[in-house]
Order: structure tokens, then sequence, then C-alpha cells
């Protein structure tokens, strides 16, 4: 059943990446310029709705949480690789397939990669998991954790600095909405 | 008395209806996120990578991925995580079909070193090598880690969106140059 049900998630969670353009690797890069953040407040909005909803209903139904563990060391150099990689190709992991999904040619390219990205890291795996993985990891860390607090109170404070933030920070900061474009036939 | 109640309304629908794409389908993708955690388990994408590798293992080099501690900790393909990549892929195809709105050109030029669709492509691919290789190491991409990790408050979550968004700001920041 499970399967039936993240098929059906992946769906509608293609759908949303499409239709507010985080597919489009022009406004990914169009938001790391901070020129159009309309994704990132995309992705902030997620969030804050998501943290509240599923804190508030963790008193009501078991929810199916997944913390995943604070290795900082990898945690973090991975994390700057990604963003690295993020601004060069202007996909993730996920949009990469929408975008095959909506017929990008240059997504194939990107899923490639990641197939390729995936391979260099299952072969070195074992050498890099002494130094980068195994250090300094806390285990699953979260916030309210740290800040010994109820997990609602402080979903709904991040939320609310999210919803603050999305709201009062301007979307389109240049006249080009959505990038520039670098197109060579124009 | 009727037109008075119609007036005082209209403006409150107009409001609800004029919140921006990424409001309103950010409220969207907030609910598919906690309906995901509340059914099976929160989102994520990018191990799906590396268990495809060890399904190609498994046939060309059953020894060598029964060997690999990396190939065994992720184990077998047939995942939810999986069925959420082939559903994006459904759900990209289906939104630009149905959407009625211009279709996605096939390539976008987001660099200025991008003269050719094939420096595009590659520009791509590389970005691809870079983000699953990072994502792996950190464990867990936009989806698992910004997503749904910050969605759960988790602290690596947090620490990997700070560190994606430097990197990325900086990176786009030293492309920029050639133009």
């Amino acid at each position: 059943m499970s399967l039936v049900y993240a098929l059906l998630v992946g769906i509608a969670m293609g759908a949303l990446i499409q239709r507010v353009g985080a597919s489009s690797p022009r406004m990914i890069l169009a938001s790391l310029r901070l020129e159009n953040t309309a994704i990132m407040k995309f992705m902030a909005v997620t969030i804050a709705v998501g943290t509240v909803a599923v804190y508030v209903l963790s008193y009501f139904i078991p929810m199916h949480f997944d913390i995943k563990p604070t290795y900082v060391v990898g945690v973090v150099v991975g994390g700057l690789i990604f963003g690295t990689g993020f601004a060069v190709g202007g996909y993730c992991p996920g949009t990469c397939v929408v975008g095959v999904g909506e017929g990008r040619r240059d997504a194939i390219g990107a899923v490639l990669g990641g197939v390729a990205g995936a391979l260099v890291f299952t072969l070195i795996y074992t050498l890099i998991e002494t130094p980068l993985i195994k250090p300094m990891n806390y285990g699953k860390v979260t916030l309210y954790g740290l800040l010994h607090l109820p997990p609602v109170i402080v979903a709904i404070a991040v939320s609310a600095v999210l919803f603050a933030g999305s709201a009062l920070l301007p979307t389109v900061t240049r006249r080009s909405i959505g990038g520039r474009d670098f197109s060579p036939t124009r | 008395m009727t037109n008075a109640t119609i007036t005082t309304e209209l403006p409150a629908r107009r409001s609800v209806v004029s919140l921006p794409p990424w409001a309103s389908l950010g409220i969207l993708f907030g609910l598919v996120s906690t309906a995901a955690i509340a059914l099976y388990g929160p989102i994520g994408v990018s191990g799906t990578y590396p268990r495809l590798i060890g399904a190609a293992m498994r046939r060309v080099a059953p020894a060598y991925a029964a060997a690999n501690p990396y190939l065994v900790k992720m184990g077998s393909l047939i995942t939810p995580e999986t069925m959420l990549v082939v559903g994006l892929l459904i759900g990209g195809f289906l939104a630009a079909r149905l959407s009625g709105a211009p279709s996605a050109p096939a390539m976008e030029y987001v660099h200025a070193n991008e003269t050719t669709s094939s420096r595009r492509w590659w520009n791509a691919f590389l970005g691809g090598v870079l983000i699953v290789f990072g994502a792996r190491l950190a464990g867990g991409c936009t989806s698992g880690h910004i997503i749904s990790g910050i969605t759960q408050l988790a602290v690596s979550s947090i620490l990997f969106g700070a560190a994606v968004f430097g990197s990325g700001m900086l990176t786009a920041r030293l492309i920029k140059g050639g133009r």
C-alpha cells in the first residue's frame, strides 16, 4: 500500500513542481542570483504549512517521522557540493526527473549525471566513510529537542518566521522576471 | 440588503483567489508532504539513484554488489521512494500537457558559457553528478533534507539547507563573470 501512496504523492509533487516552475533551470538560477525568489518562497511556504500540520496531526494519529542523523562534516560538505551542482546545472535530483517528464532535453543530462554521481559515491563509499560520515555524528537531533520545547510550539514559531519572510521580502528584485536568458539564438 | 452582502463578500473572495502561485502551490505541497508522513513516511528522491546502481550491479557484478556496504545499506529498488520518482515523471508530464500553458522549452540557457546546446547539456550533466554525490554524502536532497527534514525540524536538514543555499548563491555569482 505504501508503494501506491508514494506513487500518488509523486504524481502530485511532480505536477506542483512543474506548475510553480521549479523544474526550470532558469527559475532556479534566478533564485540563487536573488533575481526572483518565487521558488524559495514556494519551499518556505511548503515547510511552514507542513511543519505545523505534521506536529498537530501527531496528537491525533501515529505519524511516520524519520529524522536524519546530524553527522556535521558529511552533511555540510555534502550540502556545499550539492549547492555547487545546483548552480551549475539548475536542477535538483527530483526536479530533473520532472523536467524529463515535461520534455526538457538537458534534464536527461542531469538525470544521467545523477546516475554517474551515485556510481562514483558507491565506488568510493568505503574511502569517505571514516573521514566524512563517521566524525561528529550527534544522531537524530531536532530543534525542539535542543530547545526542550514541545514540537508543535517550535513548529509554529518556525512557520511564523517562514510565512513572515515570504510575505514581506520581495519576490522580483530585477525586471527580468524568471531570470536572464543566455540563449545563444537571441 | 442583498446587494450589500454581495459587495462585502466579493473583495474577500478575490483576495483568496489572487494568492501568488508560490503561496497557493506551496500550501498544496505542504499538505502533500504532510500526507506522505501520515501515510508512509517523509518524501525523498536521491536514494533512488544508488538503488538503481545497486539493481544494475546485482545483475552484472553480484559479488561486488553483495560486498559493497553502501549498496547493501540502500537495499532493493522496490521501495516507496522509487515509486515517488516514477510519480514525478508522470506528474511532470501530465501537468505540462494538461495545464494549457505553453510547453516548456527543450533547453533553457542559464550561464554565459552555454554558447551551444551541447555545452548546456554538459553543464546539466555536471550539475547532476554534483547534486546526487552531495545528496548521498549528506543523506538527502531538496526533498528528503530541505522539505521533509526541516518540516520535521531536524537540525541536520537545517545545516544542509544553509550549506546548499550558501554554496549555490556563491557559485551562481562566481559563474556569472562571463557576461
